[in-house]
């Protein structure tokens, strides 16, 4: 019984960071500052829902060297894009 | 017949499940899949000299909406394998419907998203962002399908296995739950990325 309220208050905390991210698309920040903040709204909601849904918190050690490899390969994906184009995001070489 | 080992006994060189190990082994695979199409959202945006005002092409309310049915399905999905814990299948069935339920009106809602684009004229080959986002909505679509016909079998016949064997019919469930959360994992991401930023 007690792990369904932790999973209520999960799905409430999921929620009302959906209520968020929707309200801060709303505020005209700039790009680099609406992009940061809705990624990072995100990836707080996705953790939510890996450990407590997903029930990755306690889970055992062997689950999460695949998974350490996974995020390892998909930051290079990224990176990748990032270095290809760097000068558009960051400017060009001084 | 051999029965499959492992489904319920942990494998005492991995300390898991054979299932459990599985899923998230696929699951590994299907983050690298979808990092993909991100990545190359992520290519295609940052290297374009113009990007369309997304909001303006997409319905943020329909998103939105679509946003609170699966973040609901989840807790139904989680709340139908805490039931079978619980030994109470009569509940199991109930959030298992809901889940199914809640699959399908996200369906219909991105389909009724689906056809107010294609009214207006606009499909993949309008522009790089409509490009994207009917491949990665359409991908993400095909596997909430995928979800909801394995959680249909989990509902209907499949269930005869609470009477036979209940604790692997519960590792059943639980295992369809942690796919069904990722494809909730993907659109949380998918939501800011094509609607709002």
């Amino acid at each position: 019984m007690t792990h369904v309220r932790g999973y209520i208050a999960v799905f409430g905390a999921l929620l009302a960071l959906t209520l968020v991210t929707v309200g801060v698309s709303y505020l005209q920040l700039p790009v680099a500052s609406t992009v940061a903040l809705g990624l990072s709204i995100a990836a707080i909601k996705a953790t939510l829902v890996v450990l407590f849904f997903m029930h990755l918190k306690g889970e055992r050690p062997m689950i999460f060297w695949p998974l350490a490899l996974t995020v390892f390969l998909f930051a290079a994906l990224f990176a990748f894009v990032f270095w290809t184009e760097a000068d558009h995001i960051v400017g060009p070489p001084l | 017949m051999t029965s499959i080992p492992y489904t319920t006994d942990v494998r005492p060189d991995t300390g898991l499940t054979n299932p459990k190990l599985g899923i998230w082994l696929f699951l590994a695979s299907e983050v690298m899949l979808f990092g993909s199409l991100f990545s190359a959202y992520a290519l295609l945006r940052s290297g374009a000299p113009s990007w369309p005002d997304q909001s303006a092409i997409v319905s943020v309310p329909l998103a939105t909406l679509n946003t609170v049915i699966l973040i609901s399905s989840s807790v139904t999905m989680v709340l139908a394998w805490a039931a079978l814990t619980a030994k109470r299948v009569d509940r199991y069935r109930i959030f298992m419907g809901l889940t199914l339920l809640l699959g399908a009106a996200f369906l219909v809602v991105k389909a009724i998203e689906y056809s107010d684009k294609l009214a207006l004229g606009l499909v993949p080959a309008t522009n790089n962002f409509l490009g994207l986002y009917f491949t990665l909505t359409g991908l993400h679509a095909l596997h909430v399908v995928g979800g909801l016909v394995v959680n249909a079998y989990l509902l209907g016949p499949g269930a005869r296995m609470w009477k036979s064997e209940p604790e692997r019919f519960t590792n059943r469930v639980e295992v369809a739950g942690i796919y069904w959360h990722f494809v909730d994992v993907v659109w949380i991401f998918l939501f800011p990325v094509l609607y709002l930023l």
